[in-house]
């Protein structure tokens, strides 16, 4: 099983990166070594992805989630912890064998494209492949075939500069998909787009994942985009990981106030589920009573209208249509309100330091601004 | 603060890599020398116009017609300036260099722009590189690559490397860091992502750097003139030592169209190198539509003209270029090496048939030597045996008092040609004079003159002697001595205008055939009968050379091959004699192996010392521009190669003393050059002096009244602005005038020498001269300057500058060993001021580029000067 696993990851820049790091697991904060002279990028990092999943890494920028995904492919090298994937300890691999793991089974799409501008589409697209030494023919044929899933089928003798942004980023996707990598990395490879192209590259990002069933670790800063895309998503700063957890646990159950402030912008209607906030049905409750019958994936933005027609819950069903709870009206505004007032005394920030363990060391403030796009 | 010994250290550090490391720069030599001879010689070969069409057509594919019609035009005009083949050797040379420049460059470039570590390391080595003066490494040079095309080179690297491996730095650093990651990220290796992603994207950038080292090594290919790299830089530096500033620039103008093509091309070629280039080139051309102007061939098309020109070029060359040397054959190699020496008087027939001997000669083996002499001078060496044959006495009466004085001496082969005639001629347009007895009573119209030749030849002393006497016209007549080419064109110019003259005369001549001339009648038989032309040797010859004996014995012409010979020849010209005779010889087959028939078998023979060429060094100065090129000459008659490669002072004493060159015809010696010779005494030879005595002065234009002796410039300092106009710093005059001269005579407080360089001081002198301004300048003698202004030397009485230099001959120690013979004659060799001063003249009215024909107009007005120099 290609899983990918980081344990303990640590990446210091500066001189003596390893004893930083010995001061780090005895508790050292960040500043303190910053005043040394040393940065710590990426601090006590570990996670397991699995196969099929989209590993969605957030947070802003300077907060170690670039560091942290160029560690998972062996571009940096960790100062101290492991990656594995598919059964082989990457950290231990030498320089070679670490190469042939990157042209394989690693590929990565990038936030400004990278694309090489001296090559025409379909050798940019062809480019791992070349360097994997695919004969022309053949990885031509297959460069054509990741062109068309990317959506650019008939383009392959532009130059990337003939290109819109989009339809450039769909080039560096189709030069990560032609490869056959299990494992996809994309750094922020959505934030130079417009929105609404933006929006269609996570369509079709989505629909592409539903066939391919790739591996994908996504870095993005854009909260909606991660909320959108991620089956899991791990929200970092200041290096370090402060909360994994899908998008509803996140937005329903923030491990600190960072988090919290850093979701408060999150148009949670469209985000959050009917599954992630129903109750369970009271007694003598009918689901034939209720004004609407929903499966749990759905937005509670669909619920407003059901619930203000009647005052009984709407029904929620999985997928075979069995009753599995309800949602009311009550509830429906109270999950909405909770967490728009962040601040300390609110009930809610304290049931989600519960929730979630609370990372050493953590002192966290209110965020005064965060930029969550779109 | 203590000395730092740092001169000495890098003394001792050159000393010990010309002893221990001579091996390696030997190497670099033979590798620079061969890919220059490769590429010049590829340059060279084509016809001119053939070549520059070739260019022109690279230009049309490159950058398009407009360009490919400028650059056909520049070229032809660099032709049109007679430096092409300067040009070509420039062009050689920018090219070796680059491509070494390159080689060596572009990979440091790309090691730098890796590692940091390299790139702090090579900076200060490039910055060293570019600032350094460049006459530092040029005299170095010469130590460890000798003069010439390879320390040129050194010296355009050394300059020229440096923006190679910054612009290939730059470019490859400049490449977005995030390809390089993506290229990483998709696990190519360093060495594929450089050639995948880097170096494609750094090549304009790398372009641009290659341009740059072209510019800077035409720049340097100038300076690189003085140390004896050919080409347009020497030319450069010749014109400008000589202050001809109209013919610097011409060398100018055509390197800078040397420079504007390779700049335009290889810019062009940057863009078109990188596929980004090509598609924005196509995107303007797009916009702007198809015309005639714009229209670039494709690469195919333009390929196909370049080689169809190229395969005409190269058939012109193996077809025209192949008047190689007659090889001796074998079987005809009879005198294998063995030498003849002939002494001809320069009259028509002597000439004829003297290089017809040379020629047939030659053809058989022979090392044959042609000496022009006078009539006296050769009978005496004809007597001595220096000797071997002459073809031209005229027996029994014209030449009757030489061969009754010499005839016990000498051997008669026999008579080649029939009768002749001595004869007074005037033109047919002079009516009624028809005999000798006519020309009594008429002095008037001919002013009194008889137009004589030679005063040596026996014509002229019967004609004074007795013709004259016996028609009672020795009263009215005087008979003017000159020469035969003078007495021709007295009666050219008299002919053309129709002026009467009568002028003395011979036949066979060709002037009988050129002009209508009437033959005087001699009523008295006073000319005597008749001669024939003999063939006399010295005594014994026939019997050292007897296979010669007998051809010589054997010889005849009819007059009408002697006088098709003689026309030949006339049309010729002086100096191309042999040349001549070669294509009367064509047109005349079958007469060498009648004259000189051969048994089958023989061997070849060598040739002697001859057969190596000789370098000489020389300065752009005009003695010594006359003297180089009259040696050049004089040995070329001989056989003799010699590569004249143009220097500055040092890098002649450099090079002698390191025998990359043999010889050097102007050291100003005891004084001037007093510190060169200290140096390099050790490995140099000394081989006498051939002009003396020269002066060392300040001179100032006798305008300036009052000033007339050292002594006289006290007190005046306020006219000369307290300024005496120097050369070059470091010259044992300018030594001699700041330590000697100037205290000696209490001038040091008033006087400031202003260092500069000669070039300087004379265009100083020039300014000064025409606005009569007051100006003192360092000056010797001998020197153009006089000639040209009016100077007054000033008269050193307590003889501070010395006694006076001579000029002298030095060559490398090892040059009498092995060229004994030239060591004979440069020990020998001596010119008087008014033949130096003769021959400058010619010279510089000649101008650049014009120095062999003017030594061989010098020549035909002095003869007699080359066997003086050069005697066997």
């Amino acid at each position: 099983m290609s899983t990918l696993q980081a344990e303990d990851l640590y990446k210091v820049f500066g001189r003596r990166p390893d004893e930083a790091v010995e001061k780090l697991r005895h508790g050292a904060d960040r500043e303190e070594l910053r005043a040394g002279g040393t940065t710590a990028a990426v601090i006590d990092a570990s996670f397991t992805v699995e196969p099929g999943q989209i590993f969605v890494v957030m947070g802003l920028s300077g907060s170690g989630k670039s560091t942290l995904l160029r560690m998972l492919n062996g571009l940096l090298e960790p100062t101290a912890g492991h990656v594995r994937f598919d059964g082989q300890d990457l950290t231990a691999l030498s320089p070679r064998d670490l190469r042939a793991v990157r042209s394989k089974k690693i590929s990565m799409v990038f936030q400004h494209f990278a694309l090489f501008p001296h090559r025409s589409v379909l050798e940019n697209a062809a480019y791992g492949l070349e360097v994997q030494g695919v004969p022309r023919k053949e990885r031509e044929q297959r460069a054509v075939e990741a062109l068309r899933l990317a959506g650019l089928a008939g383009w392959e003798k532009s130059w990337p500069d003939e290109l819109s942004g989009g339809m450039q980023q769909r080039v560096g996707l189709a030069r990560a998909l032609a490869t056959d990598a299990d494992l996809l990395l994309m750094d922020e490879s959505f934030s130079a787009l417009d929105p609404l192209i933006r929006r269609d590259m996570q369509d079709q990002l989505l629909e592409l994942q539903k066939t391919l069933k790739k591996t994908i670790v996504f870095i993005t800063h854009d909260l909606n985009e991660a909320m959108r895309l991620g089956d899991r998503i791990a929200v970092m700063r200041d290096g370090r990981i402060v909360q994994i957890g899908s998008a509803e646990d996140i937005l329903v159950t923030p491990a600190n106030d960072y988090v919290a402030s850093f979701i408060q912008d999150v148009d949670r209607s469209r985000v959050l589920t009917a599954g992630a906030i129903m109750a369970a049905p009271g007694k003598g409750y009918d689901p034939a009573d209720a004004p609407a019958t929903v499966t749990e994936d759905t937005p509670v933005i669909e619920l407003f209208t059901p619930c203000s027609k009647d005052g009984v819950a709407v029904a929620v069903t999985d997928e075979s249509g069995k009753l599995t709870g309800v949602v009311t009206r009550e509830r429906l505004l109270a999950v909405l309100g909770e967490p728009m007032k962040p601040t300390a005394q609110t009930s809610m920030t304290k049931t989600a330091k519960d929730a979630v363990p609370t990372p050493r060391g953590e002192g966290d403030e209110p965020v005064k601004k965060v930029s969550t796009g779109a | 603060m203590p000395r730092i010994p740092f001169g000495d250290w890098v003394n001792d550090v050159v000393e010990w890599l010309l002893s221990n490391a001579a091996w390696l720069f030997d190497f670099f030599k033979n590798v620079f020398n061969g890919a220059y001879d490769g590429i010049n010689w590829v340059l060279q070969a084509p016809q001119p116009l053939i070549l520059a069409g070739i260019f022109a057509v690279v230009a049309f594919w490159l950058r398009g017609t407009v360009a490919g019609v400028l650059t056909f035009v520049g070229f032809a005009f660099i032709d049109s300036l007679e430096l092409w083949d300067h040009a070509m050797m420039t062009l050689s040379l920018v090219l070796v260099a680059t491509i070494i420049a390159l080689v060596i460059s572009v990979p440091v470039g790309i090691w730098a722009a890796r590692s940091n570590r390299v790139s702090a390391v090579v900076r200060p080595v490039l910055d060293f590189m570019q600032t350094l003066p460049a006459m530092i490494y040029l005299i170095p040079a010469i130590l460890f690559f000798g003069s010439g095309a390879p320390a040129g080179i050194v010296a355009t690297l050394i300059f020229a490397l440096a923006p190679g491996v910054r612009m290939t730095e730059l470019g490859i650093r400049q490449v977005d860091k995030e390809l390089v990651e993506a290229a990483d990220a998709f696990g190519d290796t360093p060495r594929n992502t450089l050639f995948r992603v880097q170096l494609p994207l750094a090549l304009p950038s790398i372009m641009a750097g290659v341009n740059q080292v072209i510019m800077l090594g035409l720049s340097m290919a100038a300076i690189a003139g003085m140390v004896g790299s050919e080409g347009l830089g020497a030319d450069v530096n010749e014109a400008i030592g000589q202050l001809n500033v109209g013919l610097g620039s011409e060398s100018g103008v055509a390197i800078v169209i040397l420079a504007i093509y390779l700049d335009r091309m290889t810019s062009a070629l940057g863009t078109q190198a990188s596929p980004m280039g090509r598609r924005a080139l196509a995107k303007v051309r797009a916009a702007h539509g198809l015309t005639v102007w714009n229209y670039r061939p494709r690469p195919e098309v333009a390929v196909v003209g370049v080689v169809i020109l190229a395969l005409v070029a190269g058939g012109m060359g193996i077809f025209g270029g192949s008047k190689s040397e007659n090889p001796v054959a074998d079987a005809s190699d009879v005198g294998q090496g063995k030498k003849i020496s002939i002494g001809y008087i320069p009259w028509d027939e002597g000439v004829a048939s003297t290089f017809l001997w040379k020629e047939i000669l030659e053809q058989r083996g022979f090392d044959v030597q042609a000496k022009q002499l006078d009539a006296g001078p050769l009978y005496t060496s004809l007597a001595s045996g220096q000797i071997d044959f002459e073809t031209d006495s005229w027996l029994p009466t014209t030449h009757a008092q030489y061969w009754k004085k010499y005839g016990k001496q000498l051997d008669d082969l026999g008579a080649w040609y029939g009768q002749t005639s001595l004869e007074l001629s005037v033109p047919a347009y002079m009516k009624g004079i028809d005999s000798l007895e006519d020309l009594k009573g008429k002095s008037a119209t001919f002013d009194g003159k008889i137009t004589g030749i030679e005063s040596s030849a026996g014509m002229m002393g019967l004609l004074k002697d007795k013709v004259l006497k016996e028609y009672g016209l020795d009263k009215e007549y005087r008979v003017v001595d000159s020469s035969t080419p003078a007495m021709l064109a007295q009666l050219k110019r008299a002919y053309a205008k129709k002026q009467p003259i009568v002028t003395t005369l011979w036949s066979p001549h060709w002037a009988y055939s050129d002009y209508k001339l009437k033959k005087l009648k001699d009523p008295k038989g006073a000319w005597g009968k008749g001669d024939g032309v003999h063939t006399l040797s010295r005594k014994g010859f026939a019997a050292d050379n007897p296979e010669v004996g007998k051809w010589l014995k054997n010889f005849k012409m009819t007059e009408k091959q002697l006088t098709s010979l003689e026309a030949e020849i006339n049309k010729a010209g002086k100096g191309k004699q042999q040349d001549a005779v070669k294509t009367w010889l064509k047109s005349n087959p079958g007469v060498v192996d009648k004259l000189a028939p051969v048994k089958k078998s023989s061997t070849a023979g060598g040739k002697g010392e001859a057969a190596r060429p000789v370098n000489v060094a020389w300065f752009p100065w005009d003695e010594d521009v006359a003297v180089t090129y009259l040696w050049k000459r004089v040995l070329g008659d001989r056989g003799y190669k010699l590569n004249l490669k143009q220097m500055d002072v040092g890098p002649v004493y450099t090079g002698l003393g390191s025998g990359d060159l043999d010889v050097n015809f102007d050291a100003w010696l005891p004084y001037a050059q007093k510190n060169y010779w200290d140096k390099h005494k050790d490995n140099l030879t000394d081989l006498g002096s051939w002009y003396s005595p020269t002066s060392l002065e300040v001179a100032v234009p006798s305008y300036v009244k009052g000033v007339k002796s050292l002594q006289d410039l006290k007190g005046k300092g306020s006219t000369f602005d307290g300024k005496i106009i120097g050369i070059e710093p470091g010259t044992g005059e300018m030594n001699l005038l700041k330590k000697n001269v100037l205290p000696g005579y209490g001038l040091d407080k008033e006087y400031k020498v202003v260092d500069g360089s000669t070039p300087a001081m004379l265009a100083e002198l020039k300014r000064a001269y025409a606005k009569k301004q007051p100006v003192a300048v360092v000056l010797w003698s001998p020197h153009w300057a006089y000639n040209e202004y009016k100077l007054n030397k000033l008269t050193d009485s307590k003889k501070l500058f010395g006694e006076g230099n001579t000029i002298r001959t030095i060559a490398n120690k090892s040059f009498p060993s092995k060229y004994p013979q030239l060591t004979k004659w440069f020990k020998n060799f001596k010119m008087s001021e008014s033949e130096l001063g003769s021959l400058e003249a010619e010279i510089k009215k000649r101008g650049q580029g014009h120095e062999e024909e003017a030594v061989d107009a010098w020549l035909k007005t002095h003869k007699g000067v080359a066997d003086r120099m050069a005697p066997q």
